[in-house]
């Protein structure tokens, strides 16, 4: 008897092991859709009215954490569920800023744990997703629905065109990086503003001789600067080939650059062991003057220093063909629909239900709002943005080129292997053009 | 053992076996088979021979990581299992109060590496680290403690101190393993004190002090955390933990970062066999 019940025991523990095992892998924060708030809402989907099938959707998206429009793109899908009650939705989100995002995305794709609906990357990082078929392209769908697909502003649906003339992912909000620089310290220490290459390298000397943090910027996680620095020297056209005919000397340049400027003490003294965040939160408390961002850290900053933030493109560098007009941007994330959802006849219109909903003028207006991006519907103006924000658009209408940022015309491991050498290059132990050469050979062996 | 005994030891060992199975050995093997091939993400692979063993010899920046898990493994042999063989020791030799000091010293395993980590980067900070507030506050300059210079040493000390605990644990209970009667010998033949350590407890303990410094360089091949959180593997601090994350996982160059698995492998399995032939000396059983 007593050995039975033993027996049973230790089945028991070893299946609850494998329930353990087998249960959620997402581990991040899942925020499951409220599902059935009771409202009067209108029936505004395309839903046939007759008591349709319960169904779960999944969407994956970088909307969770301290994501700006965390709590807006929660509303938008409350929103949908208020109408479909029907529709269970299940918000799976991680963080963009992760590298574990891409994996996550990655294995979900390949191990057939697709998301109905996942917010992802344009550009290299979905290449591989679109060739081998896991996501569908949507042109048609747009063109079954005049009134969705007219809400969009044509350029933004244009320039999430893939090479090969479809659309796969359906855009939401845009972005732009620039050099943010916080004008009240500016005015201060008496220092004129980083309009060209000579300004911005008195404005370095200026500020690390009275002790405040020039440019505020990560070695490893570098991304923002080498953009900036290899697109103000190599210009668009330099910038936008990649490595694919080999070096662009003018690439070298930018890190040349970039190496003047570490010599005039422009980063923080701790460069090489920070990360992004502890970047930002120097320019955010003050200690920095100046940040090489995108438009969705603007949330994120203190309102003192929001307020006072002005947002310029990096100053071209001399000796390259870079105009100082040049913006890194555009739309470089959308909804994608997995295939597995479009052939899953229970979820197939539900999902496009839902990401025509998500992607609605006033759904984008509201996200656009939150997170300081430019809305892709077409005549919506978020409303409440800081003036930096307005800076930052003004200066992308002004911009004479808007560029995807570099990693998205190189092999990830080649991006990161610029990523590791911007610390021996600035400190001088390798050249701009060794570094280059490395990254080369890793692109060549990519191929 | 009775004949009806084998197959409950088979149902017993199926469950372990069936995890170690799924969880090690079948990854270890899929490593040793992607390591043949150039893979571009999940999508697609190559074969290519021996060609990621052929990069592996000539990277300089493995070389580099061997190296530091080398200094940082030599921190931690020395001091973590000296620490804690110095703490186990102390805690011994005392009458009342073990279970507290037990208690005290054992918290840090339970805290998570990433918190402890966190917790060291609030420290370190240049800008307004407690250290840094501190130095400032008595008039003396900031010094960066994550410097090329000094950052390994900086994080070798929250990655000793997160697992003395552990060994002071394992060597505290060798210790009360020892029959009171070899004690109550040397107390007759009048010694005690240092020589008692040196002589009784310590060669009496070997076997654990030999098992700990095994699981201390097998642990170092998997720091991850306090490198990543702590310098992000800057200012020469890439050990092989946060090398072949960022080789597999942040460049999806899975086909090369399995060879770096293979390679760390082989590197621990070296090291472990190198320890115990080093250490090598008669069983002692009582």
């Amino acid at each position: 008897m007593k050995k039975s019940a033993l027996t049973l025991l230790s089945l028991l523990l070893v299946m609850t092991m494998f329930l353990a095992a087998c249960g959620n892998n997402g581990g991040s924060n899942n925020n499951s859709g409220s599902t059935n708030t009771p409202s009067s809402a209108p029936e505004e989907s395309t839903e046939p009215s007759k008591a349709p099938e319960p169904v779960e959707l999944r969407v994956f998206s970088t909307f969770g954490g301290t994501d700006a429009a965390r709590e807006a793109f929660q509303k938008a899908i409350d929103e949908f569920t208020a109408a479909n009650p029907h529709v269970k939705v299940k918000n799976d989100t991680m963080s963009a800023n992760d590298d574990g995002f891409r994996t996550k995305v990655n294995t979900d794709m390949t191990s057939g744990n697709e998301p109905d609906l996942l917010f992802y990357f344009i550009g290299t990082d979905a290449t591989e997703i679109i060739n081998s078929g896991k996501v569908v392209a949507m042109d048609e769908i747009l063109d079954a629905d005049a009134e969705w697909k007219n809400g969009f502003a044509p350029a933004a649906l244009e320039s999430v065109r893939t090479a090969d003339g479809k659309i796969y992912a359906i855009p939401l909000t845009g972005y732009y990086e620039g050099l943010f620089v916080n004008k009240k310290l500016f005015e201060e220490n008496g220092v004129e503003l980083p309009t060209d290459w000579e300004k911005f390298k008195a404005a370095v000397s200026a500020f690390k001789a009275k002790g405040i943090i020039p440019l505020s910027g990560p070695f490893d996680q570098s991304h923002y600067l080498i953009e900036h620095f290899v697109l103000a020297a190599a210009g668009a056209e330099g910038q936008a080939k990649g490595l694919k005919d080999g070096i662009d000397p003018n690439w070298e340049k930018g890190l040349a650059a970039m190496k003047e400027v570490y010599d005039l003490g422009a980063f923080p003294e701790d460069a090489a062991t920070i990360d992004l965040g502890m970047a930002g939160n120097y320019y955010s408390e003050g200690l920095a003057a100046m940040i090489l961002e995108g438009s969705w850290a603007i949330g994120g900053w203190s309102e003192e220093t929001k307020a006072n933030t002005t947002v310029l493109p990096f100053p071209a560098i001399p000796g390259g063909v870079g105009t100082g007009k040049d913006v890194v941007g555009g739309f470089g994330s959308g909804f994608y629909m997995s295939k597995a959802a479009y052939d899953d006849a229970a979820k197939k219109d539900a999902t496009i239900a839902l990401l025509k909903h998500l992607t609605n003028p006033a759904s984008i207006k509201s996200i656009a709002t939150a997170n300081g991006g430019t809305p892709a519907a077409a005549g919506v103006q978020p409303e409440g943005l800081p003036q930096a924000a307005l800076d930052g658009f003004k200066m992308v209408s002004e911009a004479t080129s808007i560029n995807s940022p570099i990693d998205s015309k190189v092999t990830p491991e080649t991006f990161s292997t610029i990523r590791a050498n911007i610390q021996p290059v600035v400190t001088g132990k390798k050249t701009p053009k060794e570094a280059l050469e490395e990254a080369m050979a890793i692109e060549t062996a990519a191929k | 053992m009775m004949k009806g005994d084998r197959k409950y030891i088979l149902m017993f060992l199926l469950p372990a076996a069936a995890f170690l199975t799924i969880f090690l050995y079948y990854p270890f093997f899929k490593s040793l088979y992607l390591s043949f091939f150039r893979t571009s993400g999940f999508y697609s692979k190559t074969f290519v021979g021996f060609d990621n063993y052929s990069r592996m010899f000539s990277d300089d920046l493995l070389g580099a990581a061997t190296l530091h898990t080398l200094e940082l493994m030599l921190y931690v042999i020395v001091f973590q299992v000296g620490i804690a063989l110095l703490l186990a020791i102390l805690v011994d030799n005392i009458k009342w109060g073990k279970g507290f000091f037990r208690m005290v010293f054992f918290f840090p395993v339970v805290i998570s590496g990433t918190a402890i980590a966190l917790l060291f980067v609030l420290f370190y900070n240049f800008q307004f680290g407690l250290l840094n507030t501190i130095l400032q506050d008595m008039g003396f300059n900031k010094v960066n403690w994550l410097s090329e210079s000094m950052a390994l040493k900086a994080i070798a000390i929250p990655t000793v101190w997160h697992y003395v605990g552990f060994y002071f644990v394992l060597f505290l209970t060798a210790m009360s393993k020892i029959p009171s009667d070899f004690y109550e010998a040397a107390k007759l033949e009048g010694i005690s004190g240092f020589k008692k350590t040196f002589l009784l407890t310590i060669p009496l303990i070997l076997s654990d002090i030999k098992v700990v410094i095994t699981l201390a360089i097998t642990g170092t091949l998997k720091v991850f955390e306090f490198i990543f959180v702590l310098s992000r593997g800057q200012n020469g601090t890439e050990v092989l933990g946060t090398y072949i994350y960022k080789k597999a996982l942040v460049d999806q160059n899975f086909g090369y970062g399995s060879t770096i698995a293979i390679y760390i492998v082989v590197f621990g399995v070296v090291l472990s066999l190198l320890a115990n032939r080093l250490l090598k000396r008669d069983e002692i059983t009582y």
